[in-house]
């Protein structure tokens, strides 16, 4: 806990993130895009790409705009991945087997995330259960329903092209999830830094119990972003169907741990209080253009590795942003102990 | 047992156990110790007294080297030592039962007992057995009824106390500071740790008693020492030559002469009864029938002991623990306060004793601190506000005169009195009616002291009903317009500004005070 | 008795299904498929074991999947370089060791929390061991599965492992001080400091022996078929933690035994079976296992509720 001003600390995270994601972006333009042997531009470098690298962090990058204000409340929710799952097999389910228009079917989807949110929130905020075990105990139960509505085989298909067009295709020049995308940050970091929300999630991810005596409903905050976290998981399994045109049991497996390494890469404490949506917008880019990227190096291409080695990298820049704080604060509180140790004695 | 088998603690008596000598230590810019000499001798029991803030708790992590002074000498058992840790501390034979036993609350009492006295390598056999045995024969020594195996999560706090109590004998120690041991004891427990006392003294171990308890301190007490901020004001057998201390000399050490320090005079006049109480109680904190009424510009005091039920109360009219009886009328109107959200629409702020954990928020902002509880008025349909934010921090800054870098700054950086301003001015910020302060100055330098007791009187002023919690005898004393003593979780005697330090002492303690 | 009400409560549970199935499915209790039911449950005990003492510790260890991952895959090709597996058996251990000490050493030397860093050493050994691997399947030579004996000699060799190590933890951790001192760390670690119990070597231990136990772990688990899968860990993480959870240790730390942590895998364990048995579609297994958690969970906060009013 140091004196000096956690907000300029938090520029400096940011700063520091913008300028890996900028480094990476330039080296991948320049090592990652060729010319082929018809003369065309191809790799890194052209729009195309870059728009799949959109298109492609979209859906883990929702997840982290949702784990954003829970983490900030020092809590955790490891259910959004399963629950992208299971929205998407419902939303299928709905549509194909319900016979819903494809308007009505995504917003009672919607209402389902809300719902599943809120069992979590209910939990956690209502019997006061530590959210790490709840939301383990939710992501088996809602992977595990997926399963069962789907008998682990079925795939809902065969979506109209109107609906498509939000996962596939472009609007205003941008691929249509991105601006789903954009809109949903825009509301989270509003929510987060412009709202007395946001306030009160700082103060209860600092001292829940300082928050109490300031008057403001602390579990109801916290329940909020519980629900919020399960609305938002459902409309990317929204976008995750209408991207891959297919709605599966299995989708978005693992992603919960990608999305919650987006936000501790972008400077969030574990602990709660201090973070930012701008931190894990970072964050997201940097997993995204890492991963993007590496698939348009040569050498990569010629290990057919990208995948890997951008987890790899991911997974290190991780420990490396968790541990270089105290590894910093620890050598450099050894030193003044040492040559003060005289004086008291 | 009885205390005449002790060996008498004469003043000739050889090298004392534990001697401490002109120790000064400062917090920040806070002096809790200034050259306090204190001496302890083998079998004696010698009680420490002193109001709170006296420097009693900070004495105490000296003599158990938790907290290093900043200058005296420390004597144990003849040896004089350069620095006390707390592991050099307990292998010198010194044991501290705090108000809250540090214990392992999830597992057995038998194996708190053998964690802490057992020793020996890691893939050492435990011996459930002898652990269970050692236990049960401690614990009867301490006279506890205690079950070895029981968790010790599922004892009272009075329970833990004796498994600490029972700790320190297992461990040999020659000395035991018993911090407010009786503050939560039944007459019975009580019995049998004054046994017990007895008992550890006959064995030639000294004990420092701190209590508040005066009945206490005259029958177990061999000598008394009382300690007024943060100094010494005397050392006094508790018989001498047939004749016993009486309670008002003692009283008198505790208060001093000078009740007279300089505080602002009083300026308003008490205009309509704000907040009536009529026989408010609540069974889970254990307030019970307090009736009171507080006016317009007018400041109550409440005295009392730690633990009279004073935080209790405040909790309860902040609706932290609301009132299970009796009734509330704000203005003349019955009122509801069920959560702190409903206290604050109601007119009612409450600045906490534990500025640190409740008071602020440390890694906020200082104008985000101060704006937290009124979210609601400055920032209307939820969203923030900087500009209105900004203009409220800096009017509270400049008005409270919180002195600090700027209002971005986290409230952390901040000393502790202007953390306490910080707090003061999130609760002005909601326009109350009625403020009610829990311990504003404590561990607060002197200067941003009376600075807060200049704000006070200014709010009362301007015609707010102020509630003002202090163990500070002199402080309840020079600000208050009337002064309420509470005592056993109750309102005893309701009593005049200007009433002697030693009368509202003696309604505290129980000797009879002025009802 | 109170005190193991936890343990006793999923004893009873279990007992319960164990029971229902010998009335509705009398064909569970078949030798040969109860055997195979044991042995392919018994790698995840011996990693439930160190889960367990790691929660009882007060931390939590999710790269244990990854861990085991890394693991299987090594031990399967040192045996198919020809290593005997008692050479393959040490070596992985020391491995798992290591990679345990990895996760220790930065929750015990920095204080970094331990589900973000071992989230984070989880991604890492995954996706290194995906790059250097690219997926491939180690086939083994002969003489490596069942430890080159009969089919039921493996599984009961397995079995009476994974069980010897059960009862060999389970008592240490009750009658050994080291043991105690886990507890100790787990439910007041201030406390257990000035008891003389060093926490931040205790966390270190802990993680260390995790890791040992999964490289154990992943030799009796690559023993059970001619080939290593390269993801065999995938997932592990979650079913050991579950089964410790409902097995009546707290995630808060201090709590349980490992006996519980058995019940409570045995328990988990049971689902698919019992499912399969009484007809209805195994797809239900997880929601089913979900649904068990929570409800250890919630039992667990209801009683702590009522008896802290």
């Amino acid at each position: 806990m140091s004196p000096s001003s956690w907000k300029s600390r938090l520029f400096r995270h940011e700063t520091l993130l913008l300028l890996v994601l900028v480094a990476e972006w330039v080296f991948f333009y320049h090592y990652g895009t060729t010319t082929n042997r018809r003369g065309v531009v191809v790799g890194f470098g052209t729009l195309d790409r870059q728009f799949d690298i959109l298109r492609h962090s979209c859906e883990i990058g929702l997840l982290a705009l949702a784990l954003t204000p829970v983490i900030l409340t020092a809590g955790i929710d490891l259910s959004v991945g399963s629950l992208l799952g299971l929205c998407a097999i419902l939303f299928g389910k709905l549509w194909h087997d319900g016979g819903l228009p494809v308007p009505f079917a995504a917003g009672l989807t919607l209402l389902i995330g809300a719902v599943a949110g809120g069992l979590n929130a209910g939990l956690i905020t209502g019997l006061r259960l530590p959210p790490l075990i709840v939301t383990l105990g939710t992501y088996s139960l809602f992977r595990g329903l997926a399963e069962a509505i789907t008998h682990g085989a079925i795939t809902y298909t065969d979506f109209p092209a109107g609906f498509l067009f939000f996962g596939q295709e472009r609007w205003l020049g941008l691929p249509t999830q991105a601006w789903l995308f954009a809109a949903v940050a825009l509301g989270v970091w509003l929510l987060v830094h412009r709202s007395v929300f946001g306030r009160s999630f700082r103060a209860a991810g600092y001292a829940p119990e300082g928050a109490r005596y300031a008057g403001l409903p602390v579990e109801r905050r916290v329940a909020l972003v519980y629900i919020l976290a399960g609305v938002i998981a459902a409309l990317a399994a929204i976008i995750y169907t209408a991207r891959l045109g297919q709605a599966k049991a299995d989708a978005g497996t693992g992603y919960e741990l990608f999305a919650i390494t987006a936000v501790v890469l972008g400077g969030t404490s574990i602990f709660g209080g201090s973070g930012s949506v701008t931190g894990t917008l970072l964050g997201v880019a940097a997993i995204a253009v890492l991963k993007s990227g590496l698939a348009t190096l040569p050498a990569v291409i010629r290990l057919n590795a990208a995948e890997e080695i951008a987890g790899l990298l991911t997974g290190a820049l991780l420990l490396f942003a968790l541990a270089a704080g105290p590894l910093l604060r620890r050598l450099t509180t050894l030193l003044p102990r040492r040559s003060r140790s005289p004086q008291a004695r | 047992m009885s205390a005449s088998d002790a060996p008498t603690p004469a003043h000739g008596a050889p090298a004392p156990l534990l001697k401490l000598e002109r120790i000064t230590k400062s917090y920040g810019g806070v002096r809790a110790l200034r050259g306090v000499d204190f001496e302890l001798a083998a079998g004696e029991v010698h009680a420490l007294l002193g109001e709170n803030g006296a420097g009693k708790s900070t004495l105490i992590k000296v003599a158990t080297g938790a907290h290093a002074p900043d200058s005296g000498r420390i004597t144990l058992g003849g040896r004089t030592l350069p620095a006390l840790t707390p592991v050099l501390a307990q292998e010198l034979g010194i044991a501290c039962i705090y108000q809250q036993p540090a214990l392992f609350p999830d597992l057995s009492v038998a194996e708190n007992l053998g964690l802490r006295l057992e020793r020996g390598g890691r893939c050492r056999r435990i011996r459930w057995g002898e652990r269970r045995e050692l236990a049960s024969r401690l614990l009867a020594r301490v006279g506890a009824g205690i079950d070895p195996a029981a968790e010790v999560r599922e004892l009272s706090m009075p329970e833990q106390q004796l498994v600490e109590i029972a700790c320190a004998v297992g461990a040999g120690a020659q000395i035991v500071i018993m911090d407010e041991p009786t503050a939560s004891l039944t007459r019975r427990e009580q019995e049998s740790l004054f046994a017990v006392v007895r008992d550890l003294q006959a064995h030639g171990v000294g004990i420092v008693y701190i209590s508040h308890r005066l009945e206490e301190i005259f029958a177990l007490a061999d000598r008394v020492t009382v300690l007024r901020d943060g100094e010494s004001v005397g050392t006094r057998p508790i018989r001498e030559h047939g004749q016993t201390l009486s309670e008002a000399d003692l009283i008198r050490l505790m208060v001093g002469r000078e009740v007279a320090r300089l505080y602002p005079p009083a300026e308003s006049v008490p205009g309509e009864v704000v907040l009536a109480l009529q026989d408010v109680g609540c069974r889970a904190s254990g307030v019970r029938q307090v009736s009171l009424e507080v006016r317009a510009g007018e400041i109550l005091g409440l005295a009392g002991l730690v633990g009279a039920g004073r935080t209790e109360l405040a909790r309860l009219l902040f609706g932290l623990t609301p009132a299970d009886s009796g009734q509330i009328r704000l203005n003349g109107q019955a009122v509801t306060l069920r959560s702190p959200r409903e206290a604050i629409a109601r007119g009612i702020a409450y600045v906490p004793e534990d500025r640190r954990r409740h008071g602020v928020i440390l890694e906020l902002p200082i104008e985000q601190n101060l704006t937290l509880a009124v979210h609601r008025r400055l920032f209307p349909g939820g969203w923030l506000r900087d500009g209105a934010e900004r203009s409220l921090a800096e009017g509270f800054i400049e008005r409270l005169g919180i002195k600090c870098a700027g209002p971005s700054h986290p409230v952390g950086t901040l000393s502790g009195g202007n953390q306490q301003k910080v707090s003061l001015g999130r609760w002005l910020a909601t326009q109350p009616k009625v403020l009610i302060l829990d311990e504003p100055t404590q561990g607060v330098d002197v200067g941003a002291k009376s600075e807060i007791h200049r704000i006070i009187r200014q709010l009362a002023k301007e015609g707010l009903a102020v509630i003002l919690i202090s163990s500070d005898l002199p402080e309840v004393l020079g600000m208050s317009g009337r002064i309420g003593v509470m005592r056993g979780g109750t309102l005893v005697a309701t009593l005049p500004g200007g009433t002697e330090a030693p009368v509202v002492m003696a309604a505290a303690l129980g000797q009879g005070g002025g009802k | 008795m109170k005190r193991y009400f936890r343990e006793l409560s999923v004893l009873a549970a279990l007992l319960v299904v164990l029971l229902g199935l010998a009335v509705l499915a009398p064909g569970f209790y078949q030798p040969q498929p109860l055997l195979s039911l044991l042995t392919r449950e018994a790698p995840t005990l011996v990693v439930a074991c160190g889960m367990a003492l790691v929660i009882i510790s007060r931390q939590i260890d999710i790269s244990v999947g990854s861990q085991f991952s890394v693991c299987s895959v090594c031990a399967g090709l040192l045996a198919a370089r020809g290593w005997p597996l008692a050479a393959v058996l040490p070596a992985a251990v020391g491995l798992g060791a290591l990679l345990g000490s990895l996760n220790g050493a930065l929750v015990a030397g920095l204080g970094l929390p331990s589900i973000v860093v071992t989230l984070a050493t989880m991604v890492t050994l995954r996706q290194g061991l995906n790059l250097v691997r690219q997926g491939e399947f180690v086939n083994l030579p002969d003489g490596v599965q069942w430890f080159g004996l009969s089919q039921a000699g493996g599984q009961w060799t397995l079995v009476g492992l994974a069980l010897a190590l059960l009862v060999v933890l389970g008592l240490g951790l009750r009658h050994l001080a080291a043991g105690r001192q886990v507890y100790a760390v787990g439910t007041n670690a201030e406390a257990a400091r000035l008891a003389g119990v060093p926490p931040r070597q205790v966390t270190f231990a802990v993680f260390v022996l995790l890791g040992a136990l999964t490289g154990l772990a992943a030799v009796m688990n690559i023993v059970q078929s001619p080939q290593v899968q390269p993801l065999s860990g995938a997932g592990l993480e979650l079913k050991v933690i579950a089964a410790v959870v409902v097995g009546g240790v707290a995630i808060s730390g201090g709590r349980g035994n490992l006996w519980g942590a058995f019940a409570g895998l045995l328990l988990l364990a049971c689902v698919s079976p019992a499912l399969t048995h009484l007809r209805i579609e195994a797809y239900w297994e997880k929601a089913f296992q979900g649904a068990i958690i929570l409800l250890a969970v919630v039992a667990d906060g209801v009683r702590t509720r009522r008896s802290q009013p």
